[in-house]
């Protein structure tokens, strides 16, 4: 455990004690706020870059080549057939690096000479943001860029209040508000008493949660809790607050933003990995060719060269045989070395980047509505595209669009809400609330629509529960208010559901007008009403529920509870039963309609009882050790024996051409797994609205046990089911090898017949996925057509990709948009983020970035498809050509008596694939369509050759590097015969070396040139 | 709003046939006849040059006279490391049964001389040959310098290895006449090589301009001596040691030595009759040594394999067509048959 301490003993001299429990060690650090992100300096430069340039493989390769062919006993190709190549690589990817990390010089310089106020010598001064240190105390004005993470100390708001725009750090764009502890907002703007200030800051280390933060202020002899609330990040930007000031926490590189920005992970796809095994082989085939040729020397040395040396080689002594043969080998391996030419990854890395160009310039990847162009963020895994088999999607503004509007409700077990039968009762009723909204409620959002009169006459005749229900949801929430330039109203919010929940008070006449950290005020039904905010207790995935603590102007504390119906049925008094059972099935008839549930509750509180509990609180805020668990604790403590008021449903639409674009899909075998936190209702029809689940399935399983055994035993039962009868799993079965099991895995899903699907929440998921339920869970998942996760976590959403990734050898791609996709995002092969509602997390997180699911289709379909197509072509096509081109040297080699004589000039060699056959294939590997777009898009089934791995695997390699050698020796041997004692029609004899190595060079161009235009086998 | 929408316009990608991807592009579209069609055309062409090279390698004559037994008491006697540069003159007669009409090409055929070794072929100067800097003999290794340190001109193991046996063909119109058939050794280089690749230094005097060096470890005369007749086919210049530094590709190769002068008796040729080789033997190797007698046709000396290649290539092709014309005709067949079920 780890934590820091921050010290201020006057305002320009500061500590930062860093002190290690386990050790009672105390280091003092003087951390200033100075940024670098650049890797490089001036002279740095070349010997960083180069040593990092050489840590790839093939790199690191080419240069021991360069080094072989530097020692002159065994160069057989002058130093420039591998060094012009290796130079130009080298110096464009440095040239890269440099301009890169000039910008980042650039940005650094900009960022680190900012300027902001600090409180230095009891005045405030402009200072460079490079300068500001851990301790100092800064002044922020409106509209300015937060310099390091800070502590609140007070603004010009009221109750020490500020908003913040926290766009750069998470891409959300509504406004959040901090405050500061009452005890330092006292401080205001007095300068003089800000320079005094002496606090002692515990905290926690560095860390990139940003989210989260735990520490304790001490000052004055007493003690402060601090949280994340009272925080002030950098890269924040202040908003609608003239001035605030802030004790810098963490400075420069300790600062949660530049925590956070972290190395990513590097993906690569199968075809790299493919290619290093190839590569690998090649480099043994070429050892092997090697021995023979050295054996092959060491014989002629012996019959023929020994001789012949005395006549050319004149005065060397004598040499041994073998040495000799030796020599040659390297020879050989220098010569032979072209086989895997360096410019084949260069032409690999361009033809990714052009396939990525092309995915960011398809205008029908661009999203009209949000302005949005398709992005890659990832160059290097386009081929990876057209092999995917399984995607995993996310449901709430993938598949859907992420706006939340308020349609139904269940208040004291009556339903509210559209009514579908009588079309002359809808049309007066939508007189009626027209009306109604018009007249009763200037502050209604236009946009609003709903279709219950009943509802608004329960309001006007005052039903004391519906009153409850709407001033719960008026002030159960995090949302922020703010007046636009015309004076409307304005809600900031986090999450759309809440936003959906809060407008629909508003529009039924509890509107929420401001907040303040101790007050909510709300209009009731035309009458302000201040309600003291006493105590907040959040949302977050575990809880899955938030809470508010109010004190009415009458003075009653009421505890406004709303959350997922499963964790809040399960604290709520016993006499709630019957209300239970209505909202319950209510609920379910909700989810069954594809809307978004929550129950809504509340609770009485005892003065008494409530000063004591919030005396813990306060207690457990300070505490150091545990604090999460004893407020997590504290918090199940107070939200108990809760009465139901009902539950609201919010309706999120599908996004346009969901249907269509998951037909396709599924049309192109891909395997769509929907993992959602929904209801299972929710995401079941879901699944029917998106054509994932039919009613011509011959069975849709339902796993929801509450054990494991249960678990394990609704899996294997719906497998039987899946298999029949009479073909039950042998016993051995389970202890069977793993890779037997795929095997039989995929033999037993062939033989499979009929369409399945599974649905399986995350209670049973949890269960199903400890390891032996797991492979019986994957057995049948991957048995079925559709899988359905619903109630997942974002943990469990990356463990089902992780579990399939690992076991199914498959590609796998996930898709989402929300911070809850980004660890599945970052698991999968691809991560595709839709730039949608949620923020930018996933997006961030994503190699892959678009604003409609309807893409997918596209982007797999054509581009992915291309991608595939075009690379595996390339590569069968250049490995073909330089075995074509490098093994003529072998079998010339039989003529030459061994001794690593090129056949072509070595300038022909150098240039042969940078210059004389580079423009052909790069432009094959960037443009070739086999079939067009409109082709691959109405014929899905075009996809599968991608899956199957059918276009570039070892079998493909083999038969191309078979062909090259075919040709090399095709090549070699018609010229050898035509030029065997050949004269010209001069009477000069042409059949000298020069000749014969032109001649090759020219039919090798033009042999490879015109192969290229045909199918590559 | 406005500013909004021109910001939206400026992300839409633009609207090229590149950047979506729809550049113009040429499909082969093959039906059965174009296929057909094509491959007929290919294996005529091929079987037509094939018949042609062949007849027309069959018209060309050529004799080959392999001296290398026969010579074999020269080689021996050079064995003996005193009789290293002695000269040793070997005859060898023989009877030419049909005139060679035209040009007549004699050539030198060396059987099993690895010119193409790599440290041999590499074994030249070209800033010397080209006449620039005749001390200049860095890539000469081992020929660089004699034993006293003066620079070898010209230097390497391919100009030291210099074919230096003297080939003179004479007639014998019968037993006590033997006249001299006249020979041209110029124009038998490449016109490059005689004129671009190699130059003599540029002075008045040869000699003077070879001064400082020394001649190649095997040779018996110096560079600028080598043709004692033709005083312009000294020096780097001369054909036959151009001829040689062109280093042929495989170990058996020919070489040019000399041409018929069509002068006197060979207006029309070399009559049949009896004729002899005179040979000055110089150095021996491993291999074997021939001279050729050869004359041309019009695509030069071409052996029968390219004619031979075309025919069977031409012939595969015919053979494929067949076979798919059978494959062609029995799907047709079976379709038509299907249709009318």
């Amino acid at each position: 455990m780890i934590c820091l301490h921050i010290a201020l003993q006057g305002s320009t001299e500061s500590l930062l004690r860093r002190s290690e429990r386990k050790y009672k060690e105390i280091v003092i650090v003087d951390q200033d706020n100075r940024i670098h992100t650049s890797k490089y300096n001036v002279l740095t430069f070349l010997p960083i870059n180069l040593f990092e340039q050489f840590q790839r493989v093939a790199n690191a390769y080419f240069l021991f080549l360069l080094i072989l062919q530097l020692i002159p006993e065994i160069s057989s190709l002058t130093w420039f057939t591998t060094i012009v190549p290796l130079v130009l690589v080298i110096t464009m990817t440095a040239v890269k690096d440099a301009t890169d990390d000039y910008f980042r010089h650039k940005s650094d310089n900009q960022v680190n000479n900012r300027q902001s106020e600090v409180l230095i010598d009891g005045k405030l001064q402009n200072e460079k943001w490079m300068n500001v240190k851990v301790g100092d105390i800064i002044k922020l004005e409106n509209n300015q860029f937060v310099a390091a993470d800070l502590l609140l100390l007070s603004s010009s708001e009221p109750h020490g209040l500020c908003y913040i725009e926290t766009a750069e750090l998470d891409g959300e764009t509504n406004l959040k508000v901090r405050h500061a502890l009452s005890v330092t907002s006292e401080l205001g703007a007095d300068i003089s008493r800000l320079a005094k200030f002496d606090g002692i800051v515990d905290c926690e280390a560095p860390n990139n949660k940003l989210d989260k933060f735990t520490g304790v202020l001490s000052w004055i002899d007493s003690k402060y809790s601090l949280n994340n609330e009272k925080i002030i990040l950098r890269g924040c930007v202040l908003r609608n607050t003239s001035w605030c000031f802030g004790m810098v926490i963490f400075a420069g590189p300790d600062t949660k933003l530049m925590q956070n920005s972290g190395k990513t992970k590097f993906k690569r796809t199968s075809i790299d990995r493919l290619m290093n095994t190839l590569v690998l082989w090649i480099f043994g085939f070429l050892v092997c060719l090697g021995i023979i040729l050295a054996i092959g020397n060491s014989i002629w040395e012996q019959q023929v060269g020994d001789q012949f040396r005395a006549f050319l080689f004149w005065n060397e002594e004598e040499k041994n045989f073998v040495f000799s043969g030796f020599l040659t080998f390297w020879s050989y391996v220098i010569i032979l070395n072209t086989v895997v030419p360096i410019s084949l990854y260069v032409s690999v890395e361009v033809i990714r980047l052009g396939h990525s160009y092309f995915i960011n310039w398809d205008r029908k990847m661009y999203y009209a509505g949000k302005a949005t162009p398709a992005e890659v963020r990832t160059t290097t895994l386009n081929e990876e595209l057209g092999q995917i088999e399984y995607v995993f999607s996310d449901k709430t503004g993938t598949l859907t669009q992420n706006i939340m509007t308020f349609k139904k409700c269940s208040i004291n077990g009556k339903i509210y809400g559209e009514v579908h039968e009588e079309p002359s009762q809808k049309i007066e009723m939508i007189k009626k609330k027209e009306h109604a909204d018009f007249s009763a409620n200037p502050k209604a959002d236009s946009k609003f629509q709903f279709f219950d009169h009943n509802l608004i006459e329960s309001i006007k005749l005052g039903d004391p529960k519906v009153h409850e229900f709407l001033r719960l949801l008026a002030l159960c929430h995090t949302v922020m208010p703010e007046e636009n330039s015309t004076g409307q109203l304005i809600y900031q919010v986090q999450s759309p559901d809440e936003g959906a929940l809060v407008t629909a008070a508003r529009n039924l006449g509890f509107i929420f007008k401001s907040r303040t950290p101790e007050t909510i005020t709300i209009e009731e039904l035309g009458t302000l009403v201040t309600y003291q905010l006493l105590a907040f207790l959040d949302f977050n995935n575990i809880r899955k529920r938030m809470s508010v603590i109010v004190r009415n102007p009458e003075g009653q504390i009421k505890l406004y509870s709303k959350g997922a119906d499963t964790i809040l049925f399960e604290k709520l008094h016993p006499s709630n039963e019957d209300i239970l059972s209505l909202t319950s099935d209510h609920l379910s008839e909700f989810a069954g309609e594809g809307l978004r549930t929550l129950a809504i509750a509340y609770r009485d509180l005892d003065d008494m009882y409530f000063k004591q509990w919030y005396k813990m609180l306060e207690d457990a805020n300070i505490a150091t050790d545990e604090r999460d668990e004893r407020i997590a604790g504290l918090y199940e403590e107070i939200e108990r024996d809760l009465m139901l008021l009902g539950a609201t449903a919010v309706e999120d639409e599908l996004q346009e051409g969901v249907i269509e674009t998951v037909t396709n899909l599924s049309l192109a075998n891909i395997k769509l797994w929907v993992l959602t936190g929904d209801k299972q209702e929710t995401a079941i029809n879901i699944g029917y609205a998106c054509n994932m689940l039919t009613d011509d399935m011959n069975e849709v399983f339902v796993i929801a046990g509450n054990t494991a055994g249960e678990v394990l035993e609704e899996l294997r039962k719906a497998k039987e089911n899946v298999f029949g009868e009479s073909r039950s799993f042998p016993n051995g079965h389970a202890v069977c090898e793993k890779k037997q099991q795929l095997e039989l895995c995929s033999i037993v899903e062939e033989t499979v017949t009929g369409d399945y699907a599974l649905i399986i929440n995350g209670h049973s998921l949890a269960y199903a996925l400890e390891s032996d339920a797991k492979n019986d869970l994957l057995e049948l998942a991957c048995m079925c057509k559709t899988v359905v996760c619903c109630r997942v976590t974002p943990l469990q959403k990356a463990q089902v990709v992780e579990l399939v990734k690992k076991h199914r050898n498959a590609v796998t791609l996930a898709i989402g948009d929300g911070a809850n996709d980004v660890s599945m995002i970052k698991s999968a092969h691809i991560g595709v983020g839709i730039s949608g509602q949620e923020g930018l997390q996933a997006v961030l997180a994503s190699d892959y970035s678009f604003a409609q699911f309807k893409f997918l289709q596209r982007l797999l379909l054509v581009h992915g498809r291309w991608s595939y197509f075009r690379m595996c072509k390339f590569l069968c096509y250049f490995f073909y050509k330089n075995f074509a081109f490098t093994l003529v040297h072998f079998w010339f080699g039989f003529f030459c008596g061994f001794s690593a004589q090129t056949v072509y000039d070595q300038w022909f060699i150098t240039l042969f694939n940078i210059v004389y056959t580079s423009l052909p294939v790069l432009a094959m590997g960037v443009f070739d369509q086999d079939v067009s777009e409109q082709n691959s898009l109405d014929c899905p089934q075009l996809y599968e050759p991608g899956q199957l791995n059918l276009l570039f695997n070892k079998r493909k390699f083999f038969i191309c590097v078979a062909h090259g050698i075919y040709t090399s020796f095709a090549l070699f041997f018609i010229p050898y015969g035509a030029f065997y004692d050949v004269a010209g029609a001069d009477g000069q004899h042409i059949a000298d070396y020069q000749s014969f190595a032109v001649t090759m060079a020219t039919s090798l161009v033009i042999v490879v040139s015109v192969q290229e235009t045909q199918d590559i086998p | 709003m406005e500013m909004k929408l021109k910001d939206n316009l400026s992300r839409l990608p633009d609207n090229t046939a590149m950047k979506q991807q729809q550049l113009p592009a040429c499909h082969f579209h093959f039906s059965a006849t174009r296929i057909l069609t094509a491959f007929f055309a290919i294996g005529a062409l091929c079987l037509v040059m094939g018949i042609i090279l062949i007849l027309s390698s069959k018209s060309a004559k050529t004799i080959e006279i392999n001296y290398t037994k026969i010579c074999a008491n020269c080689a021996k006697l050079q064995e003996n490391a005193f009789n290293f540069d002695k000269e040793c003159t070997c005859s060898i007669p023989f009877y030419l049964p049909e005139k060679m009409q035209g040009n007549v090409y004699m050539y030198y055929k060396l059987y099993g001389f690895y010119q193409n070794l790599h440290r041999y072929i590499r074994s030249r100067s070209d800033s010397q040959l080209l006449g620039i800097d005749i001390k200049n003999v860095e890539d000469c290794a081992p020929f660089e310098k004699s034993h006293n340190g003066t620079p070898i001109v010209p230097c390497g193991a391919i100009a030291n290895s210099m074919f230096n046996d003297t080939i003179i063909l004479s007639y014998n119109l019968n037993s006590a006449i033997h006249i001299k058939v006249p020979m041209l050794r110029s124009e038998i280089t490449w016109w490059t090589d005689k004129y671009v690749k190699f130059q003599n230094p540029s002075s008045r005097n040869l000699s003077n301009a070879f001064a400082g060096s020394t001649k190649p470890l095997y040779w018996s005369k110096p560079a600028y001596e080598l043709d004692e007749e033709d005083p312009g086919n000294n020096g780097f210049i001369n054909d036959d040691f151009i001829v040689w530094m062109r280093t042929a590709a495989f170990p058996t190769f020919k070489k040019f030595y000399r041409r018929l002068n069509r002068i006197q008796h060979f207006t029309e040729g070399l009559p049949a009759g009896n004729y002899s080789f005179n040979i000055t033997y110089i150095t021996s190797f491993q291999g074997e040594k021939a001279v050729v007698l050869s004359t041309l046709t019009w695509d030069g000396g071409s052996g029968l394999f390219l004619g031979f290649a075309y025919t069977v290539t031409g012939a595969m092709t015919w053979l494929v067509l067949f076979s798919m014309i059978a494959a062609h005709l029995m799907l047709k067949k079976r379709k038509t048959f299907f249709l009318q079920q």
